[in-house]
């Protein structure tokens, strides 16, 4: 510390402090460049369209941003999503009022959740392979049951539009609940003892413990906050499309990791935040609507996501070792 | 039931981890305000003996009794919630979170909000963890500075600080100088003999003889999972004691 300059230090305790900075940055850098490249990238529908992405990536990153600092890891996230997706959709063809299909369709998730957790911990298995198992169980349930094809709801109804309808012309109410959720697991996290006890089963388990906290009720519960954000999320989307087919939810795990990892959490746990997250998703759902108005194909929106990732974690991991010299 | 002499009294712990029978019936005592130095060679059953004291592990056989009253102590909150704070060598703290945080953690104050949510009492964890740490002679840069940029001894320091400030009759330290300095673990000798003074009892697990012989009363010696026997300070040199570890049973 005594070797740096005043203005270092403290440009280091803000690193250590925001891990939300760099992704901050990289958003504020790819704005101004779309800025200039796309055509009607500062219109409000431009930001309505990212703002309808990025919610419902965010709700489901909202998730694995909470059980990333507990240190585990959910694959399973996008089955989830489809699970509920479709629990609501079938419900309400056979049908029961969308509150109650609502309600089943997170019950699913929360079982989801319990059910990775349980055998997380019980186990003492990687969770990794935990949730890459019952990602595969849960998307083989569903193509089985629906026999690969989607299932569409005709019927329109205030709940949905509640969940995912229009306001202020082109943006969904999808983003409310998204900033909604984005507060609560934020205060959560910061606020509260829960957060507290969170953050310290991440950064040191065995710590923890001996420390008092039980935690292997805190991971579980964190399974469980996970999955029901992502099958939040699922519900949301049905209400936008109407529609769900069992593929939904596809590949949306690792899109929502990477929300999570640029937005400066660690994948070790004890590290992170909700605003960092924020940051993360819209870049996503910037990176998309950008690449499309800039006249790019989309097929190279992956591409695209694959280097920033790689370049905000690089930038990320060195800012953090700097900032701790 | 008479009040016993003694803060601890564990009698006839046994444990058996598979094959491996970590500890046979071993007592172990520890008096008011005295500091007991724990020693013997690597397998001897200090951790197990430990974990066992600060609920851990559950023994598999035998009594403990905490000021005279028996108890069955089946979590590390119990032990820390009857007032055994102990202090492991990596395990003291979180690295990533601040100061403040480690301070509290698992006792976090707390206000009501809207007299249902439990909310961090943000401002009386910074202003209570910084008084806490300064009345017992440390001072920090600021306690929202994470764990990970402080020495191995400030550590240990920030970690004796927070039992004693939370009333710990009995303060376990798992060879809380073995990474240490010569200056450093100076240092958190002076803290344990500072908590003695306030009234608290230190059990302290060490390899080092010197630093444990300069601040204990009394020796307990374990040999592979058995007790080789208590020795007074008085009775015995540093040197005795290291004889005792190296030999084990058959030379005492």
């Amino acid at each position: 510390m005594k070797d740096k300059s005043k203005f270092n230090s403290s440009m280091a305790l803000l690193f250590r402090t925001h891990p939300e900075f760099g992704a901050l940055v990289a958003l504020v850098l790819i704005f101004v460049v779309f800025c200039f490249t796309a055509t009607r990238f500062l219109s409000f529908e431009s930001l309505a369209g990212i703002l309808t992405v990025a919610s419902e990536l965010g709700i489901v990153a909202a998730g694995i941003t909470f059980l990333m600092i507990t240190g585990e890891f959910d694959l399973s996230v996008g089955s989830t999503f489809g699970v509920s997706a479709m629990t609501l959709a079938i419900t309400a063809n056979a049908g029961i009022p969308l509150g109650i299909g609502f309600f089943l369709a997170l019950a699913a998730a929360f079982f989801i959740g319990l059910v990775n957790g349980i055998i997380t911990v019980k186990y003492k298995i990687p969770s990794f392979i935990t949730t890459l198992g019952t990602m595969m169980l849960w998307r083989g349930i569903l193509l089985a049951i629906t026999g690969g094809f989607a299932v569409r709801y005709w019927g329109t109804s205030s709940f949905l539009r509640g969940l995912n309808g229009h306001f202020l012309g082109e943006f969904r109410t999808s983003t409310i609940w998204f900033f909604v959720v984005i507060f609560v697991v934020n205060t959560i996290l910061s606020k509260t003892p829960y957060g507290n006890s969170t953050y310290a089963t991440g950064g040191n388990k065995e710590a923890a413990r001996v420390l008092g906290i039980s935690v292997d009720k805190v991971k579980i519960t964190n399974f469980v906050i996970c999955a029901m954000l992502a099958g939040l999320a699922g519900c949301i989307q049905f209400a936008r499309f109407n529609s769900v087919d069992p593929l939904r939810g596809t590949g949306m795990e690792l899109e929502a990791i990477a929300a999570v990892v640029v937005g400066g959490t660690l994948m070790s746990g004890g590290y992170g935040n909700l605003i960092g997250t924020l940051f993360g998703v819209l870049l996503m759902g910037m990176v998309r609507s950008g690449l499309i108005m800039s006249g790019a194909p989309a097929y190279w929106y992956q591409a695209f996501i694959g280097i920033i990732l790689i370049l905000a974690v690089v930038t990320n991991t060195k800012l953090k070792r700097w900032a701790l010299k | 039931m008479k009040k016993d002499d003694f803060l601890i009294k564990m009698k006839g712990i046994s444990k058996r981890f598979g094959t491996v029978q970590s500890l046979k019936d071993v007592d172990f005592t520890v008096g008011h305000q005295e500091v007991v130095g724990l020693v013997g060679d690597n397998g001897a059953g200090k951790s197990t003996l430990i974990k066992i004291l600060t609920g851990v592990h559950v023994p598999d056989k035998g009594e403990f009794y905490f000021e005279g009253k028996k108890e069955c102590i089946d979590s590390p909150k119990k032990a820390r919630d009857m007032g055994i704070e102990t202090v492991y060598q990596h395990l003291a703290l979180i690295d990533l979170m601040s100061i403040a945080r480690n301070f509290f953690l698992g006792r976090e104050p707390v206000k009501k909000f809207a007299k249902v949510i439990d909310f961090l009492d943000s401002k009386k964890i910074d202003k209570v963890a910084k008084e806490a740490l300064k009345e017992i002679g440390i001072n920090i840069r600021s306690v929202d500075e994470e764990v990970s940029l402080l020495s191995g001894g400030e550590r240990q320091a920030i970690a004796i600080g927070r039992a004693i400030y939370f009333g710990a009759k009995l303060l376990v330290l798992d060879e809380p100088t073995a990474a240490l300095s010569i200056k450093e673990s100076q240092k958190v000798l002076d803290y344990v003999t500072d908590a003695r003074k306030r009234g608290l009892s230190v059990v302290f697990i060490t390899h080092n003889i010197y630093h444990v012989y300069s601040i204990a009363d009394r020796f307990t010696i374990l040999e592979h999972g058995e007790k080789v026997g208590d020795f007074n300070k008085d009775e015995v040199s540093a040197e005795d004691i290291i004889k005792i570890v190296r030999d084990g049973k058959a030379r005492v």
